[in-house]
Order: structure tokens, then C-alpha cells, then sequence
């Protein structure tokens, strides 16, 4: 499903963010991907939903590659990924309904397909209800959870998400992680980055991804794990 | 295309200060150089109507021999620049000045002789109403023997020379300016309004939007914001049109396919201004 095959990545031919990078994620996993402030994880996020092309290596997602895709696909592969970012990344003048229909829109889906799968998904995040609001109605958990509902609404095959819980309270943060864990369990691959160790406490079962200064250190889920601490 | 056209207008309503702003700096451009350009249309049309005032009078000795006035006429009739020549004998001359004095015409009674010279009246083809081109033709007829006196108000002619040359160079160089000037206006309020969606246009990417669905909404609002500064500039200036038409006439109006240019110019430049400025944001993710 989603393949790094010894990347290296960077912004500029000078520097490297990431370096010799590789690991795969299979149909259906829960994936924390760790790490300082600075490791690169937004890094590696990027280069799945191709924002980054690699400098060396290859990044495969489904179907496409990044050392083959041509610009003009990259759009038809986001559309099989669920982005969900810190800052919800909501457009304020949009209602929340308009918001998650927003990404079928773009697909040209039919007015009474986008309708269907809008009112399943705000069932589904336990938004019912709230679909006439707007972003700045809703509070950060509610904002969070229509950014969740506008990734899922294409049904992806893998939730992307770079600190979902960074704009949230422990409490507040620990739903989300919640909701994260069911859509998982009803099929959707999760890969969610976080540098947050808390949301981490009691999940020894899940596999992890520990990126430190650009490498990957660690792959796996014996829970013996130590995070490395910021410097 | 419904989807883009849904995408275009709600944009429209939901960045209203900056759709507002884009549209009122096409408006406002466009109603300058509309403004300027009516202004130049008219000051054309006065040169060319003071122009049209230019002839040389070549005033006759009274023995001049009538078969060389005659010959005369014809040679100065073909010479390049000429567009006619009229003989005016001294009777018809007599009887235009004594219509010319009207009641004080009865001055004229007690003369003896005819002191009104014969006379040819030169006039000018368009394009050689100049300094230039009427002297020459005034010393070919000053040339003739019979000829005694030509005059062509030589210091009229020179101002009309300035207030041409005066004109064309202002009306390039202010044009050119106000044209820049409006360019710069308008790119800048569509970068801004552009700007201020990149939140908007972020989303869209990361959600799978094609370039070509991003570009066709963003153009579309273009063109309608540039479409809407056009007819209001259009409104704008044939109001003062009208207004200046009334107060002070004759006034020279622009014809109502000028109107569609200045419309068609907004919306130009609001579909290429929004292409230049969303280049740089597609090409970002």
C-alpha cells in the first residue's frame, strides 16, 4: 500500500531532511510515526501525498510511484488518501457539511452521491447535527472531527495525520485518538504522526515508526520503546 | 463547468472585500484611461475641426489677364496637398463683404470703384493642413505674377502645429502611463484577492482537486470581477459623456462598440491577471 524504499528527501539539493528512509505499511494498519520537533515527519508525510518528491529512492502509494507519476496524477492519488492536519485546515467561510463535501466536489462526484456520503460520515464522527455550522461555531474537537469526516468522505485507504492533537486538551486529544482507533477497525489504514508521547500510553501493541534527525531509528511495537528525547 | 461556475460565484460572495477591492481597481482603471481617451478623442476632434478652418487666399492684381487666372487655377488645382480652388471674382467678393457688414453695408454705396480684390481660395486635403504643406502651396501662389498678396494665417497655423504635437506626445506618454499604472492596479488587487484564498487553494489540492478544476474557478471569477469593474466604468464614463454632452456641446462621444471594448478590457484582464497570480500557487503543492 504505501512503500519507502531507501528515500532521501530534502527542499533543497543542498540539504536533506530525511536520509535513507524505508519501510512499508500494509492494507488496514495503525501506524504512530514519532519523533522531535524537526525529525521530519511532516517531511515524510509529504512525500506519501507527494507534495516532496524523493531525491533518491522511491515512494510507492497504491498504484503510483514516485519516480513514474506524471504532475497531472498526483491529484487522482490524494484522492485515495485522508489528509487531517493540526490546524484543521477548514475554510471558515464554509459550513461544516459544505466543508466535507468540498472533497467529493472537486471529484465531479454527483450532487445526490456527495449528500449520501456526507450525512453517513457525520453519523459515523458523531457530528449529526451540526452540518449547518460554521468552523468557527464548533469547538476545537468539533473542528478536528469535520476535518476527520472531509478525509474519510472519499473513503481512502489510509487516514494521513500530522498532529491531529496538537491544537487540543489531553482529553479532548485522547477522543480523537479514539476515533482514529474505530475508523481503523472498520478498514482504514491510520498513519498518524505525532510527537505527543502521551497519546502513546498503553498503545505498546501499535506498531511505530520513530524518526530522529531525519533517520528512521525505529520499526516496531515490542513497547519496551524508550522515546528519544528533544534536544 | 455548473460545479465551477457554483465555485466561481460563491467565491465571489464569500471574499466580498477582496472581490469588491479587484473589482473597484478594474473599475477605476479602466474609467482613468476611458476617461483619458474620451478626452483625447475630443482635443482630436477639435485640432481637426480648427484645421478644417485652414485656407490660403491669394489675392489678384485687378489687371491680372483672366485666361492666365484660368491656366492658374488649374496648375495650383493639381499641385499634391490641394483639395480645391475657387476663383472668387471681385464683384462676388464685393457682394460677400457688403453681406458681411450687413446694416453698415450702405458705407459701401459711395464708392466709385470696386476696391475688393479677385481672390483664389485654396483648402486643404486632410493630413496636409500643416505648416508645412500650406506654405509651400502659398509660395507656389505667391510665385505668380498676377498674384499681389497671400495669406494663410501663418501664426494660427503654427499654434494648431504645437497643439498637435502637444497632444500626441502627452496623449502617448499619459497613456502609456495610465495603462501601466491600471496593469499594476488591477494584477495587484487580483494577487491579493488570489492571496487570501491560498488557505482555499491548499485545501483543494490536498483533497485531489485537478490544476484545471482550481484554474477554471479562479479564472471564471476573474472574468467576472473584471467583467463587472468593465460595466461599471463603462456606466461611468458615459455618464460624464452624457453629462458633458448637455452642459457643454459639441462633445464627441464614444460610439457604443467603445462600451464593449472597455467591458471585454476588464474582463481580460481579470481572466489573465487571476492566470499570472494562481501560477504561482498551483506550482507550490
Amino acid at each position: 500500500m504505501i512503500e519507502f524504499h531507501n528515500v532521501s528527501a530534502g527542499y533543497s539539493r543542498n540539504s536533506r531532511v530525511l536520509e535513507g528512509i524505508s519501510f512499508h505499511i500494509d492494507k488496514s494498519e495503525f501506524v504512530f510515526l514519532t519523533g522531535p520537533s524537526g525529525s521530519g515527519k511532516s517531511t515524510l508525510l509529504k512525500l506519501i501525498f507527494h507534495e516532496l518528491i524523493p531525491q533518491t529512492g522511491e515512494v510507492t502509494v497504491a498504484d503510483f510511484s514516485s519516480n513514474k507519476i506524471k504532475r497531472r496524477k498526483i491529484p487522482y492519488l490524494r484522492r485515495k488518501l485522508g489528509i487531517v492536519f493540526q490546524d484543521f485546515a477548514l475554510l471558515e467561510n464554509r459550513t461544516a457539511a459544505e466543508n466535507v463535501a468540498f472533497a467529493l466536489e472537486v471529484t465531479n462526484a454527483s450532487r445526490s452521491f456527495i449528500r449520501m456520503r456526507v450525512a453517513r460520515v457525520f453519523t459515523q464522527l458523531g457530528l449529526a447535527g451540526k452540518e449547518k455550522c460554521f468552523p468557527q461555531e464548533l469547538s476545537a474537537g468539533e473542528q478536528q472531527r469535520v476535518a476527520i469526516a472531509r478525509a474519510l468522505v472519499g473513503e481512502p485507504f489510509i487516514l494521513i495525520a500530522d498532529e491531529p492533537t496538537g491544537n487540543l486538551d489531553p482529553a479532548i486529544s485522547m477522543d480523537i485518538l479514539r476515533l482514529m482507533i474505530e475508523i481503523n477497525t472498520l478498514g482504514t489504514a491510520v498513519l498518524l504522526a505525532t510527537h505527543d508521547y502521551s497519546l502513546l500510553k498503553g498503545k505498546d501493541d501499535f506498531r511505530r515508526l520513530h524518526l530522529s534527525a531525519g533517520r528512521l531509528v525505529y520499526d516496531g511495537s515490542n513497547g519496551n520503546f524508550a522515546p528519544v528525547p528533544e534536544d | 463547468m455548473l460545479r465551477t461556475s457554483k465555485e466561481a460565484i460563491l467565491g465571489f460572495t464569500r471574499a466580498k472585500a477582496m472581490s469588491f477591492f479587484a473589482i473597484l481597481a478594474t473599475a477605476f482603471s479602466l474609467l482613468v484611461l476611458g476617461l483619458f481617451s474620451l478626452a483625447l478623442l475630443n482635443l482630436n476632434a477639435l485640432i481637426r475641426y480648427l484645421e478644417n478652418k485652414v485656407e490660403i487666399m491669394a489675392y489678384l492684381r485687378d489687371n491680372a489677364d483672366p485666361g492666365l487666372v484660368g491656366l492658374a487655377l488649374e496648375d495650383l488645382s493639381k499641385l499634391e496637398g490641394v483639395h480645391q480652388v475657387r476663383y472668387m471674382s471681385k464683384q462676388k467678393a464685393l457682394e460677400n463683404f457688403r453681406a458681411d457688414l450687413g446694416p453698415d453695408s450702405d458705407l459701401l454705396q459711395d464708392l466709385e470703384t470696386n476696391p475688393v480684390p479677385a481672390s483664389f481660395n485654396i483648402t486643404m486635403k486632410p493630413g496636409y493642413r500643416d505648416t508645412l504643406h500650406v506654405k509651400r502651396i502659398a509660395d507656389e501662389a505667391q510665385a505668380l505674377t498676377f498674384v499681389e498678396e497671400v495669406d494663410y494665417g501663418r501664426e494660427w497655423l503654427r499654434w494648431i502645429d504645437i497643439f498637435k504635437h502637444v497632444v500626441s506626445v502627452v496623449g502617448a506618454t499619459a497613456g502609456a502611463l495610465l495603462g501601466l499604472v491600471g496593469i499594476i492596479l488591477i494584477s495587484s488587487a487580483i494577487k491579493i484577492a488570489v492571496f487570501s484564498r491560498q488557505k482555499e487553494i491548499f485545501v483543494m489540492k490536498i483533497v485531489g482537486a485537478t490544476n484545471s478544476f482550481i484554474r477554471r474557478s479562479f479564472l471564471l471569477e476573474g472574468f467576472l470581477k473584471g467583467a463587472i469593474g468593465g460595466l461599471l466604468a463603462a456606466g461611468m464614463i458615459y455618464t460624464v459623456s452624457e453629462i458633458f454632452s448637455y452642459k457643454i456641446r459639441p462633445v464627441v462621444a464614444f460610439s457604443d462598440r467603445y462600451y464593449l471594448y472597455i467591458l471585454l478590457a476588464g474582463a481580460l484582464m481579470g481572466l489573465v491577471g487571476s492566470w499570472i497570480s494562481l501560477g504561482r500557487y498551483l506550482r507550490r503543492i
